[in-house]
């Protein structure tokens, strides 16, 4: 059963010369209960791709299908209830709200649900004892190892019963050791029949999942289905290797790209700044130059 | 939230300042009996036709009094006035035998007042018209503690422009307060006769107001009409006094605390306008702070809905609590009012509705916008904010 549906999904950022691409016609489909891994270099899109995936994030052009649903019909409010009870999100960053402690914060989407405190109580009490925080359930973030706020992050991805897990880099700023703990947490709920989409840059973190996906320069560039406790084959060789631009693509040039992009809806659409990774990558780039007519 | 406390605190503190002069006010006015026609000098109001008073001259009340003794022997002609009572203010210092009182009101007036002013002599007895021998006069109840250290000082002396008196009498406590546009607070009062008061002043004492005691109270019209008639030969035809009814010396004693009281409110009223502003941008600051918080918020699912009503909430929760704060302090001080002025001043339950009300409807109205800032956010770039 096919859960993710992407047909030619684009994502661009700013309009005129400054144009980016974050997103390139990607093609995608997940099945339910697949955990898949998304590699690929810094500003290669992996991130705009969980966010579009994730409904954090519209796409410019193409076709999102969630469940055989069009996204794109869903309005805000919708779009907020869907990520309420489809999908649980894990960050880098943790992102747990300082001001709550764990059990508040692993209770907050039920809070959006509207069940009654004690109730969403019990439950993320039942969660933390899941990822055997229990015992923390009075500490604030703060007083927190890196591993135990993942750990919470993920008892509140959880606690909806979503189908579909978005964790972006969750292992970033974790020692090996907590990523151990993590991805083991994520391979148990994965056994219970979740989908999971992990980004990573950590080959071995491969072993875990059952298909991987490359990105560069906004592109899928490789698809590999792999037995789980495997590395991927591709992990290590396609991850450094750099994509050569072919010569029609550089003739191409702009309107490659800008054909099929009615400058109204560009011009329409806010100022967004190019991600802050993606800068430090300034040759990997790909800018779009229109030419100017005088 | 101090904004708020300040503004709400002020506004029921004014308000309720104004409240508590207009009763004591009234309550004084009442004192006095519904039968009392009262002169003044200068003219007052305005009279739309005949009957209503329309507008209120406050410049006659700062004027030199035009009333003579010619106008209260004209009135005491009168068949239908019963008692006519003159009372000039003579000085405000007076020496007794402990200490020297400079806030008093030392008036100039006839026998007939303790009848017409209902005020009851707790000791001693009024002076009388035409006693030679000597100087007497009739003290309030806090002229006697103060200037004697007693409560029944009758028969020692004191001395009123280096002119010494015997203590006739001493009044009952009264219960009103403060000087007010009709009355002296006869608890601060000596009281000497008419005629002592010419000595003592050696022209003309100034004639403050003259009170008429009607013969008929069901007939206070023709009174007040036959007293302005009297009067309006002895000035010349001129109107430059007041014949004022009972009721009407309300309306111009609670119109001026009115426009006094509306004055400040409208002042205090800014102040609270400028802590709905601070509230705004308290919301605003704190909108932009946590940014992150609202992308994460909405990461797990919160509505735009969700986060308008969570800013929304904290908005007026901020303003509610500073509006029952400003209550409080408004409390407090008026709590500091009663114990050490005259003042006393009343918190109505409408007043105090009315103004945690302003500071709520201030506190939502100021939210909306940085609500409104938070709930339209995209996920995704609240996400991202630093």
């Amino acid at each position: 059963m096919t859960l993710i549906e992407l047909q030619e999904v684009s994502k661009l950022y700013g309009f005129g010369d400054a144009t980016t691409l974050a997103l390139d016609e990607a093609m995608l489909s997940v099945e339910k209960g697949e955990f898949l891994a998304v590699m690929g270099p810094s500003g290669s899109g992996k991130s705009t791709l969980m966010n579009i995936i994730g409904l954090l994030d519209r796409p410019t052009h193409g076709i999102y299908l969630l469940d055989g649903r069009h996204v794109a019909r869903l309005r805000t409010n919708q779009r907020a209830k869907m990520r309420r009870d489809r999908i649980g999100f894990v960050f880098q960053a943790y992102n747990l709200l300082p001001r709550l402690n764990v059990l508040e914060n692993v209770a907050l989407p039920l809070a959006y649900k509207g069940m009654t405190p004690v109730r969403r109580q019990k439950r993320a009490s039942d969660l933390l004892e899941l990822v055997g925080m229990r015992d923390r359930e009075y500490f604030m973030p703060r007083q927190l190892s890196g591993g135990q706020a993942q750990r919470a992050a993920i008892a509140r991805a959880l606690i909806n019963k979503p189908s579909i897990i978005i964790a972006d880099e969750p292992t970033g700023n974790l020692d090996s050791t907590d990523s151990k703990v993590v991805m083991e947490l994520f391979s148990d709920i994965h056994r219970r029949g979740n989908t999971i989409l992990l980004v990573t840059h950590n080959p071995e973190l491969t072993r875990y999942a059952s298909r991987v996906i490359y990105m560069y320069d906004g592109m899928i560039v490789g698809d590999e289905k792999t037995a789980i406790g495997d590395m991927a084959k591709g992990a290590r060789r396609i991850y450094y290797q750099k994509r050569k631009v072919t010569d029609d693509e550089i003739a191409g040039g702009v309107s490659a790209y800008l054909r099929d992009v009615p400058g109204k809806e560009l011009a329409s659409r806010s100022k967004r700044p190019g991600k802050r990774r993606r800068k430090k990558t300034p040759t990997r780039r790909r800018t779009v130059r229109r030419k100017v007519k005088i | 939230m101090l904004g708020i406390v300040i503004g709400v605190s002020s506004v029921v503190t004014i308000v309720s300042l104004g409240e508590g002069l207009k009763q004591q006010i009234v309550g004084q006015i009442n004192q006095l009996g519904s039968d009392i026609i009262t002169v003044r000098s200068g003219k007052l109001v305005s009279r739309n036709g005949s009957s209503s008073i329309n507008n209120i001259n406050v410049l006659a009340f700062l004027s030199t009094s035009t009333l003579t003794e010619k106008d209260v022997q004209a009135i005491g002609k009168l068949p239908s006035a019963a008692k006519v009572v003159p009372m000039s203010f003579v000085t405000s210092t007076a020496k007794g035998s402990r200490t020297t009182l400079d806030n008093l009101y030392v008036v100039g007036t006839s026998p007939d007042l303790a009848d017409v002013l209902h005020q009851k002599v707790a000791y001693g007895a009024f002076f009388t018209e035409g006693e030679a021998d000597q100087d007497f006069a009739v003290i309030g109840a806090r002229v006697a503690e103060e200037l004697f250290g007693e409560l029944n000082p009758a028969g020692q002396s004191l001395s009123i422009m280096g002119k010494s008196f015997v203590v006739s009498g001493v009044l009952e406590r009264s219960s009103g307060g403060l000087l007010s546009v009709a009355e002296t607070d006869f608890n601060s009062a000596i009281f000497i006769s008419q005629a002592l008061a010419r000595k003592l002043t050696g022209a003309h004492p100034n004639i403050l107001q003259i009170l008429v005691k009607s013969q008929d109270p069901n007939n206070l019209d023709v009174t007040a009409n036959d007293v302005r008639s009297a009067l309006l030969a002895t000035h010349q035809g001129q109107e430059n006094f007041t014949v004022l009814k009972q009721y009407e010396l309300l309306d111009i004693a609670s119109g001026v605390v009115n426009i006094v009281t509306a004055f400040i409110t409208g002042i205090a009223a800014i102040s609270l306008l400028v802590g709905g502003i601070g509230i705004m941008d308290i919301m605003l600051v704190s909108v932009s702070e946590r940014m992150r918080e609202i992308g994460i918020r909405k990461a797990v699912g919160a509505t735009s809905r969700q986060i308008l009503s969570q800013f929304l909430v904290e908005g007026l929760a901020l303003s509610v609590g500073g509006g029952l704060i400003g209550v409080l302090v408004a409390m407090l001080i008026n709590l500091g009012l009663r114990l050490y002025t005259n003042f006393d001043p009343v918190v109505t339950a409408p007043l105090v509705i009315l103004a945690v009300g302003v500071s709520v409807g201030v506190g939502i109205i100021f939210s909306v916008a940085p609500a409104l800032k938070a709930a339209r956010k995209d996920p995704i770039d609240a996400l991202r904010h630093e």
